[in-house]
C-alpha cells in the first residue's frame, strides 16, 4: 500500500540507451529530457524518435528520464536533471511569472484534451448543473483551466482533490471527474462504463481550447545549445511523424517503455492514447503550423491566468519573450 | 454383382434403410448426449464457481472482521492511544492470511496537533516492523484505500495492486471507516486497514482446471484481470481492454455483468481460445468477480470420441452387414440360376434335366416342386401329343386316300366325249374337307343318251362322301336309256331311304339328254335349279319342281321334267357351296351375283365359263376359307351341226 502505484515510481528513472556504442564515436551533445507524466502514449513521438535513431542521425545524444505524477517536470529543469523538459502551456505560463526564465520552444499540441465527465444516471446533463456538485480534480495540478472555467461560469462546485485514479468516480464519491480525454476518459470505459452512460464536457467547446503539451528549456540553455535544441525539436516532430504513420508498431514501443518503468499498461488504451493525441496535434480549424504555438491561444492561456492572477511582470510574459521556435518547418 | 440383379437391389435397399434408421438414431443419440452434457456442464461450472467462490470467502470473511473489530475497540475506547502500535504487530504476527495493517486519522484525531497520523505494522521477513505512512511523498487522505472509505463511509476492498515496496506481492486492501466519540457525538475518525496478499487467492483459482485449458479467472470491480492463465493480462488488462483489442462486443458484455455482480452463463467464441461457455458470479465480500471457462471443443471432446467410435463401429457393421447380406442372398437365390439353366434346359426338350438340390428354403422347395411338376406334365403331354399327332397322321392319310379314291369315283378327264362333237363338257369339286359329299357325274347310256347328275349329300366329310359314294354306285345301277330320269330317282331314293339310320339325304339333279335332238329329261329331287344359257346370252334358271331330297321318304312320287335345247345352248350345274360361299363378312355370293357372272361368260366354253365363277368366288371370298363343297358342271349343246360339221 504505502508504496503502491506511481509513488514507488518516483526518483525511479527509467534510463534509454539511445547510442549504438560501437558505431563509430559519433557521440553527439548531450541532451536530457524529462516528459511531465509517466511514460505512455501521450510521449510516443519521442520513444520512436529514439528506436528509429532519429536523435542519433541528427547528432545528439538524447536521454529521456521519466518522473511521476506528484514533481513537475519543471523541478527537473530547475535542479537541472534536465535540459529540456515538456509540460502544460497552462503550467508553464505559471512558471515563467514565477520567475523561472523557461522558453517554449516548440508546441505539438494545439488543442485542450480536458473534459469532465458525469455519469448520465447523476442527472447532470447540462454544465449548469455542475453547480453544487462534487467534482473530482488532480491534486497535483493542471487546475487552472477547471477554476477560470468555475470562475467564468460562476458555478459554485466542491472540488474533490484526488491523486490520479477514476475510482473514486466509479464509486461514485464524486459526481464529476476532471479527465484527460486521451487517457483517464479511457480508463472509465476501460472499467466497464460505456460511452452511452456517460455526459462529457469538453472545455475547449466552452472557449478554453487552450493548447497543451510543449518542449520547454531555459532561456540559459537556449542561447548555449540552440543548435542541438533545434536538433531535437526537429527529430522529435520527425518521431511524431514516424508516430503516426506506424500506430501498431509505436504502441508496441510505448508499451515496452511502461513495462521497463514497471506500470500496468495494455495496448487498448495505448492505441486510444497515441489516436487521440495525434488528433490534438493537428491544427484543425487554427491558423497555425504543426509544433507551433499560435499567438491567441498563448493570449487566451495568458487571460487564463491574470484572471486569478492580477499582479506579474508583464514584460516576462511577453508572447516573444515566451516563445522561442526552433522548428524550422 | 451386376446392378439390376435382384441380389443388388436387396442389398441396396436393406442398406439404404440400415443407413437411414442408423442415421435416425444417431442423431437422436447425439442430441440427448449434447443436451445431458450442457446440462451437466452447466451444473458442474456453477458447482465450481461456488465452490472456489466459498474458499475464497472462507479467507476473506474472517479477514473482514478484523478491521471492523478493530473499529468497534476504538470507538468503544477499548483501545488506548498509546497502544495502538503494539496492537497492530500483535494483529499482524497472530493473522498470517494478513500482511499488513494500519489505522489511518483523520487530521487532529490521533491528537490536536498531528494532522496526519497513520500507524502501520507490516511484514518484513518474520519480523514485524512498524511505521508511520504519513509523509510529505505520501499524501494517504488522497489514496483510494483512504478517500474512498472515507467519502462513501463505506467498508471498501481496493482494486488490486502489486506491491513493490515491501510484499512484492499482489495485494488488495481492505478499509474500515472507525468513529470516536466526542461530546457524545459519533465523529469519523479515519480508515482502519488491512493488506491482503493476493497469492493464495491466485493459488485457489489456478488450481481451478478445467478440462485441458478451460480455466478461472478473476477480475476486481473494474474488470482488471486479478488472476488469468495468461499472466500478462494481470494488472495490465481488464476484461473490457481485452474485449477492446480483440474487437468482441460480446465480451465486454459478459465483462459488464460481471463487474455489475450477475451471474449468468454466457457463449462466446474468443478471438483467442475459440468457443468457450462462460459462467460468472460475484464475490460477495470484494465484489471481484469469478469467471470459469469451458471450452466448447473440450466439453464435447467426449461425445466426439463416442462419436467417432460409433461411426467406426457403425461402418463396420455395415460392412459385414452388406458382406453376409450379399453372401446369404446368393447363397439363397442361387438356385434360381440353376432353374435358369434347367429352364432352358427342358425348354431344348430333355424333360429329365437335373434340377438343383433344395435344402432349406421353403419358396425355393416350392419352386423345385413346380419345376418337377412341370417336368413330368410336359413328358406326359408330349407322350400324348405324339400319340394324337400320329393317330392323326394316320387318319389324314386315310383321308387321303379316301379322297383320292372318292375323285377316282367321278369322271375327271376332259373332254371326257372328243368323239362327240355335239356337246362340250366339264366338270369341277373342290371339297372343303379331304372328302366332301359333293357329286356329279356323267356318262353315256348309248350311243345318243348321256346322263348327267349333280349331287349334294347332307353333312360333310367322310358319312357324306360314303353316302355319296352309295348315291353314285346307284345312279349308275339304275341309269337306263328306257327309264324315265324320275324312276331313276324314285329307284335311288327307295334304296337310300331304306336302312337310313342315320337319316342322311342328298338333293340331286338327274337329266338325260338325247344328243341328237337336244331334248332334255330331267328330275329334281330338293337341288339347286341349273342356269340354262340360250344363244349364249340368255341366262335363267330353270323353272322345275324343287321336291325333296332323296333318301328321307322311300315312296316320295318324283315327277320327270323336260325341255328342248336348241344348239348353242349350254347348261349350268352346281352345288349349294356356290352360291352359299361366304368371305369373312358372312355374305353370301348369292344367285344374281352368280347370274351376273354366268352373263358375262355366256359365251364362254364350260371350262372357262368354271373357271371365270371359281375366280369370282375367290374373289367374293377374298381368303375366307372355304366351308362347303364347291361342285360345278357344264355342258354346252351344240346339236347336229358339230356333227354335220
Amino acid at each position: 500500500m504505502k508504496s503502491g502505484g506511481l509513488s514507488k515510481i518516483g526518483l525511479v528513472v527509467s534510463l534509454l540507451i539511445l547510442l549504438n556504442y560501437f558505431s563509430a564515436g559519433a557521440q553527439g551533445e548531450k541532451i536530457t529530457f524529462t516528459p511531465h507524466w509517466i511514460p505512455q502514449a501521450q510521449f510516443a513521438g519521442y520513444y520512436a524518435a529514439l528506436d528509429q535513431g532519429f536523435y542519433k542521425n541528427a547528432g545528439i545524444d538524447v536521454e529521456i528520464i521519466h518522473l511521476t505524477a506528484n514533481i513537475s517536470s519543471f523541478e527537473f529543469l530547475k535542479n537541472g536533471q534536465a535540459l529540456v523538459v515538456s509540460s502544460f502551456l497552462m503550467d508553464a505560463v505559471k512558471q515563467r511569472a514565477a520567475g523561472i526564465p523557461l522558453v517554449n520552444i516548440a508546441q505539438f499540441s494545439q488543442h485542450s484534451a480536458l473534459m469532465i465527465v458525469t455519469k448520465k444516471e447523476s442527472g447532470i446533463d447540462e454544465a449548469k448543473e455542475l453547480n453544487n456538485k462534487k467534482l473530482g480534480i488532480w491534486s497535483s495540478g493542471f487546475d487552472d483551466i477547471p477554476l477560470a472555467f468555475m470562475r467564468e461560469k460562476k458555478y459554485n462546485i466542491e472540488l474533490v482533490r484526488i491523486l490520479n485514479t477514476v475510482n473514486l468516480f466509479l464509486m461514485g464519491g464524486v459526481d464529476a471527474l476532471t479527465v484527460m480525454y486521451y487517457n483517464e476518459y479511457d480508463q472509465i470505459i476501460n472499467s466497464g462504463v460505456d460511452e452511452e452512460e456517460l455526459n462529457t464536457f469538453f472545455f475547449s467547446d466552452y472557449g478554453f481550447d487552450i493548447p497543451e503539451d510543449g518542449l520547454y528549456c531555459l532561456e540559459e540553455t537556449l542561447h548555449k545549445k540552440k543548435e542541438a535544441l533545434q536538433k531535437f525539436v526537429t527529430a522529435t516532430m520527425h518521431g511524431w511523424r514516424f508516430a503516426e504513420q506506424n500506430r501498431e508498431y509505436t504502441v508496441d514501443l510505448v508499451v515496452e517503455e511502461m513495462n521497463k518503468a514497471h506500470l500496468p499498461n495494455n495496448k487498448a488504451h495505448q492505441r486510444w492514447m497515441l489516436d487521440k493525441i495525434l488528433e490534438l496535434q493537428k491544427p484543425g480549424n487554427k491558423n497555425v503550423k504543426r509544433g507551433h504555438l499560435l499567438e491567441q491561444d498563448y493570449q487566451r492561456a495568458l487571460k487564463i491566468f491574470e484572471s486569478s492572477n492580477s499582479e506579474y511582470n508583464k514584460e516576462a510574459l511577453l508572447f516573444e519573450t515566451f516563445y522561442q521556435p526552433l522548428l524550422q518547418e | 454383382m451386376r446392378k439390376n440383379s435382384l441380389s443388388f437391389q436387396i442389398i441396396l435397399r436393406v442398406l439404404l434403410f440400415c443407413i437411414v434408421l442408423g442415421g435416425v438414431i444417431f442423431a437422436i443419440y447425439y442430441y440427448y448426449s449434447r443436451t445431458t452434457i450442457e446440462k451437466t456442464t452447466r451444473e458442474n461450472a456453477i458447482n465450481l464457481a461456488n465452490n472456489t467462490i466459498f474458499r475464497i470467502e472462507e479467507v476473506i470473511r474472517p479477514s473482514e472482521k478484523l478491521p471492523e473489530n478493530l473499529a468497534w475497540m476504538i470507538e468503544t475506547g477499548a483501545l488506548p492511544k498509546d497502544s495502538i502500535q503494539s496492537f497492530l504487530k500483535k494483529l499482524v504476527k497472530n493473522n498470517p492470511e494478513i500482511y499488513a495493517s494500519a489505522i489511518a486519522f483523520e487530521p487532529g484525531m490521533f491528537s490536536e496537533e498531528k494532522q496526519a497520523y497513520a500507524p502501520y505494522a507490516y511484514k518484513r521477513g518474520n519480523e514485524i516492523e512498524t511505521t508511520d505512512l504519513w509523509s510529505p511523498a505520501y499524501n494517504y487522505f488522497l489514496m483510494d484505500w483512504y478517500q474512498i472509505p472515507a467519502l462513501l463511509k463505506t467498508p471498501y476492498w481496493t482494486e488490486p495492486y502489486y506491491d513493490e515496496g515491501g510484499g512484492e506481492a499482489l495485494m488488495t486492501t481492505y478499509s474500515v471507516p472507525f468513529y470516536v466519540n466526542e461530546n457524545s457525538k459519533k465523529i469519523f475518525g479515519g480508515i482502519i486497514t488491512i493488506d491482503v496478499s493476493l497469492d493464495w487467492l491466485t493459488d485457489i483459482v489456478n488450481e481451478v482446471k478445467i478440462f485441458d485449458t478451460g480455466y478461472a479467472f478473476l477480475i476486481s470491480r473494474n474488470g482488471v484481470y486479478v488472476t488469468h492463465p495468461s499472466r500478462n493480462f494481470i494488472m495490465n488488462e481488464t476484461i473490457f481492454t481485452r474485449a477492446k483489442d480483440q474487437e468482441q462486443p460480446e465480451l465486454r458484455k459478459i465483462g459488464r455483468d460481471m463487474i455489475q455482480g450477475v451471474s449468468n452463463l454466457s457463449e462466446i467464441t474468443l478471438k483467442d481460445r475459440g468457443h468457450v461457455w462462460v459462467y460468472h458470479r460475484q464475490l460477495p465480500s470484494t465484489k471481484w468477480s469469478l469467471g470459469v471457462v469451458y471450452p466448447h471443443r473440450e466439453m464435447y471432446a467426449s461425445l466426439r470420441t463416442l462419436n467417432f467410435i460409433i461411426l467406426l463401429l457403425s461402418a463396420l457393421g455395415l460392412s459385414l452387414l452388406t458382406f453376409f447380406t450379399i453372401r446369404i442372398i446368393n447363397w439363397q437365390i442361387s438356385p434360381l440360376t440353376k432353374f435358369a439353366k434347367s429352364a432352358r434346359i427342358i425348354a431344348e426338350g430333355n424333360f429329365d434335366a437335373p434340377l438343383p438340390v433344395i435344402e432349406a428354403n421353403e419358396e425355393m422347395k416350392e419352386l423345385h416342386d413346380s419345376f418337377a411338376f412341370m417336368q413330368k406334365e410336359l413328358a406326359s403331354y408330349i407322350v400324348n401329343l405324339k400319340e394324337t399327332t400320329s393317330a392323326k397322321e394316320k387318319i389324314e392319310s386315310e383321308l387321303r386316300i379316301a379322297r383320292e379314291i372318292q375323285m377316282g369315283m367321278i369322271p375327271h378327264i376332259f373332254p371326257p366325249f372328243p368323239n362327240l362333237p355335239e356337246i362340250d363338257l366339264y366338270a369341277s369339286l373342290e371339297s372343303a374337307k379331304e372328302v366332301g359329299g359333293d357329286l356329279y357325274d356323267f356318262f353315256l347310256i348309248d350311243e345318243r343318251h348321256l346322263c348327267l347328275a349333280i349331287g349334294d349329300v347332307s353333312g360333310k366329310g367322310v358319312p357324306a362322301s360314303l353316302f355319296m359314294a352309295v348315291t353314285r354306285t346307284l345312279l349308275r345301277s339304275v341309269a337306263d336309256k328306257n327309264r324315265s330320269t324320275a324312276e331313276i330317282v324314285r329307284s335311288m331314293n327307295k334304296t337310300l331311304a331304306i336302312n337310313n339310320e342315320s337319316n342322311m339325304f342328298v338333293t340331286f339333279f338327274v337329266a338325260v339328254m338325247d344328243i341328237q335332238t337336244g331334248e332334255l329329261r330331267f328330275c329334281n329331287a330338293g337341288h339347286n335349279p341349273p342356269v340354262l344359257i340360250k344363244n349364249k346370252k340368255e341366262v335363267s334358271f330353270f323353272n322345275i319342281t324343287k321336291a325333296i331330297p332323296i333318301g328321307l321318304f322311300e315312296d316320295f312320287d318324283y315327277t320327270e321334267e323336260r325341255i328342248q335345247l336348241e344348239t348353242g345352248d349350254q347348261l349350268f350345274f352346281y352345288t349349294d357351296g356356290l352360291t352359299e360361299a361366304e368371305d369373312a363378312r358372312e355374305n353370301l355370293l348369292g344367285e344374281e351375283l352368280l347370274l351376273d357372272v354366268i352373263r358375262k361368260n355366256a359365251d364362254a366354253t364350260p371350262k372357262k365359263l368354271i373357271e371365270s365363277v371359281i375366280q369370282a368366288v375367290a374373289q367374293h371370298v377374298a381368303g375366307h376359307p372355304q366351308s362347303d363343297d364347291l361342285t360345278m358342271m357344264s355342258i354346252s349343246y351344240f346339236g347336229n351341226i358339230g356333227k354335220n360339221a
